[in-house]
């Protein structure tokens, strides 16, 4: 079953008054439910405006070119109100981000605790899950610590809990290794993998670590702003540069 | 508890916000607490005025109160609708005028029961008797609240007033309004007080038996105080001041509002400074969370969530601050007060409901200054704001 789809995703950019750029320029993207997807490409590939669309933080543009579609577990959620994307980013999505972004006043239970919080389940229910997924992490025996006293490798421990505590449809991971050393990003990435195959969790990543996305069930590469290969169909060939202009 | 770790975060710049509205607070609340005492002072004296006529010859409000004669009080008898018209002699108690804060030290003669039970402005006594008929030709006193502590009298023991010695027959209860600040004696003893105070030409030229300052006139139950003074005025002509309930109200009720007014003016600019100074803390409070903002909403966290966070958070601030202002005002109230009490300077009276609204106002004016910022920081893109330095 296909729990993302997307067709016609565009996003441009604008930088100032007159100048715009064209991130991503008319992508077709489908996750499969339970699969474990990495999309690489070069820096300014489009992979993380990408990520940005699928997880609901930016919606795509409704009027470069073909009508933009994007499916949720088959519901259109192309065109949702930024309240409802708020609501299906709290309930439906679990984030985890290259520089862990924890709220640095709260302690580990109340940075997972936090994101029950805004899922709608308060006081004991959130903290109770909040623990269980920090146990599940492996990081129950520092739940009333800091950011500023775990180490990177747990902070981002942390964060995966934080975005596994909701049991949401699909994890989007940015760069979740990309500020550990390869260690850490080991056991990031075993982690991830360990509630992709036991629990069969959704899990589409960003990286530019070749053995990163090698654990991966499938690899999205990315150029340009378009897909050259979705790891299914054979690649494409390589297209020239193409220069099109942008409609204001 | 997380609130206020957020706050301790930014210790220096939660301080000096603290402070700023903290001192708004506090000149409220000492300007209300003085405001408070004015208009329970003029509350008090418009109930003391209520249902009789005061007839005077000048008036202690617009300058000197000059002598009229005793046979006045029969002459204003007579009229139509009088039922008691009764003399007093009222002076400053310090013979060289000397200006003081609110209301003066002030000595009041007048006839015990002169008037036959119609005055409905009654003061307990707290120690001691009132005056009665036999006192008519002693030398004794009915101290106010006030005045025996300034005097550090009691009863039964002397103080002088003016250059005479007078025994303390009693004490009142504080009345929190002019009485608390008078001496009353019989109308003999005033009289020869007051004579005694005129130069020595003129002492030869009166008789002390035969003066007084103000006669109080009490109205025939049905005959307003209005109509009262209308044939007063065509008997005794414009030399006299003939002041009503009505009139005393007209006179200082408008003073109380201009007094209070400028006193509320100086605390809301005070307040609007501090106002100001919570916006700007909350803006750079909010800048600095930039990112923290995007994370969180990123994780889900709603605009109504984000705003609600920063305006409850700059409410608490205000809180926090309005408490704090409460307190110092309320001792520097309570100080001066203190210290004014021996010279008969108590200026301030703080209430709960100045209290309670420096409290509400100091909250309210904090979360609307969280407004402002509040609204920027829920518009910012997450992705933007996560990717914020």
């Amino acid at each position: 079953m296909t729990i993302l789809e997307g067709r016609n995703l565009r996003k441009t950019y604008r930088l100032s008054k007159r100048s715009t750029v064209a991130a991503l320029k008319g992508v077709d993207i489908d996750i499969e439910n339970g699969e474990m997807v990495a999309i690489m490409g070069p820096s300014g590939s489009g992979k993380s405006t990408l990520m940005h669309i699928l997880g609901m933080l930016h919606a795509p543009d409704p009027n470069h070119g073909p009508a933009p579609e994007l499916r949720l577990g088959g519901e259109d959620v192309a065109a949702l109100s930024d309240t409802a994307r708020t609501r299906i980013r709290a309930r439906r999505m679990g984030f985890v981000f290259q520089d862990f972004n924890l709220v640095p006043t709260l302690t580990a239970i109340e940075n997972v605790a936090l994101a029950c919080d805004y899922a709608g389940v308060k006081g004991k229910a959130a903290r109770a899950a909040a623990l269980e997924a920090l146990g599940l992490v492996g990081l129950a025996d520092r739940a009333g610590h800091k950011p500023s006293e775990l180490s990177g490798g747990e902070q981002q421990r942390v964060a995966i809990a934080r975005a596994l505590v909701n049991k949401p449809e699909i994890i989007l991971a940015d760069e979740p290794t990309g500020n550990l050393d390869s260690e850490r990003s080991a056991e990031v990435l075993a982690l991830l993998r360990q509630f992709n195959r036991e629990h069969g969790q959704t899990v589409v990543l960003v990286t530019h670590d070749a053995e990163v996305g090698a654990a991966c069930d499938r690899i999205v590469r990315m150029r340009d702003g378009r897909i050259r290969d979705d790891g299914r169909r054979p690649a494409e060939p390589v297209m020239a540069p193409q220069l099109t202009p942008v409609p204001a | 508890m997380r609130l206020v770790r957020d706050l301790g975060r930014r210790k220096l710049r939660s301080t000096l916000t603290i402070t700023g509205i903290a001192i708004g607070i506090m000149a409220l609340v000492v300007f209300g607490s003085m405001a408070n005492k004015m208009n329970a002072l003029i509350g008090g004296g418009s109930k003391y005025y209520q249902g009789k006529i005061v007839v005077s010859v000048g008036s202690m409000y617009t300058g000197g109160v000059q002598p009229m004669a005793l046979s006045d009080v029969e002459k204003i008898q007579k009229v139509a609708g009088v039922a008691v018209a009764t003399p007093s002699v009222s002076m400053m108690l310090s013979t060289t005028g000397g200006a003081s804060m609110g209301v003066p030290d002030m000595i009041t003669g007048s006839i015990p029961n002169g008037d036959k039970g119609l005055e409905t402005f009654k003061i307990d006594i707290a120690q001691g008797r009132e005056l009665n008929d036999g006192d008519a030709n002693s030398k004794v006193t009915v101290l106010g609240s006030d005045l025996a502590r300034e005097l550090n009298a009691s009863v039964g023991g002397t103080v002088t007033l003016r250059d005479q010695k007078f025994t303390v027959v009693g004490i009142w209860a504080p009345t929190l309004t002019a009485p608390d600040k008078s001496a009353y004696v019989p109308l003999a003893a005033a009289q020869d007080l007051l004579v005694g105070s005129l130069p020595p030409l003129m002492q030869s030229k009166v008789t002390a038996s035969e003066i007084v300052t103000e006669v109080t006139v009490y109205p025939v139950a049905g005959v307003s105080p209005e109509t009262l003074k209308t044939r007063l005025e065509a008997l005794l002509g414009k030399d006299y001041t003939i002041m009503t309930g009505k009139d005393f109200d007209a006179m200082l009720g408008s003073f109380s509002a201009i007094f209070t007014m400028v006193l509320t003016g100086i605390a809301l600019l005070s307040l609007l400074v501090g106002g100001l100074s919570t916006i700007n803390t909350m803006a750079m409070s909010v800048a600095e969370r930039t990112r923290e903002i995007g994370i969180k909403r990123a994780i889900g966290a709603s605009r109504w969530r984000i705003r609600r966070e920063i305006v409850v958070e700059s409410a608490a601030i205000g809180l926090i601050a309005g408490l704090i202002g409460l307190a110092i005002g309320a001792a520097m109230t309570f100080l001066f007060n203190d210290l004014g009490r021996p010279s008969g300077n108590v200026l301030f009276d703080l209430t709960l409901g100045t209290a309670v609204t420096a409290i509400v106002f100091s909250t309210v004016l904090g979360a609307i200054a969280g407004f402002v910022p509040a609204w920027h920081a829920s518009g910012m893109d997450p992705v933007s704001a996560l990717r914020y330095e």
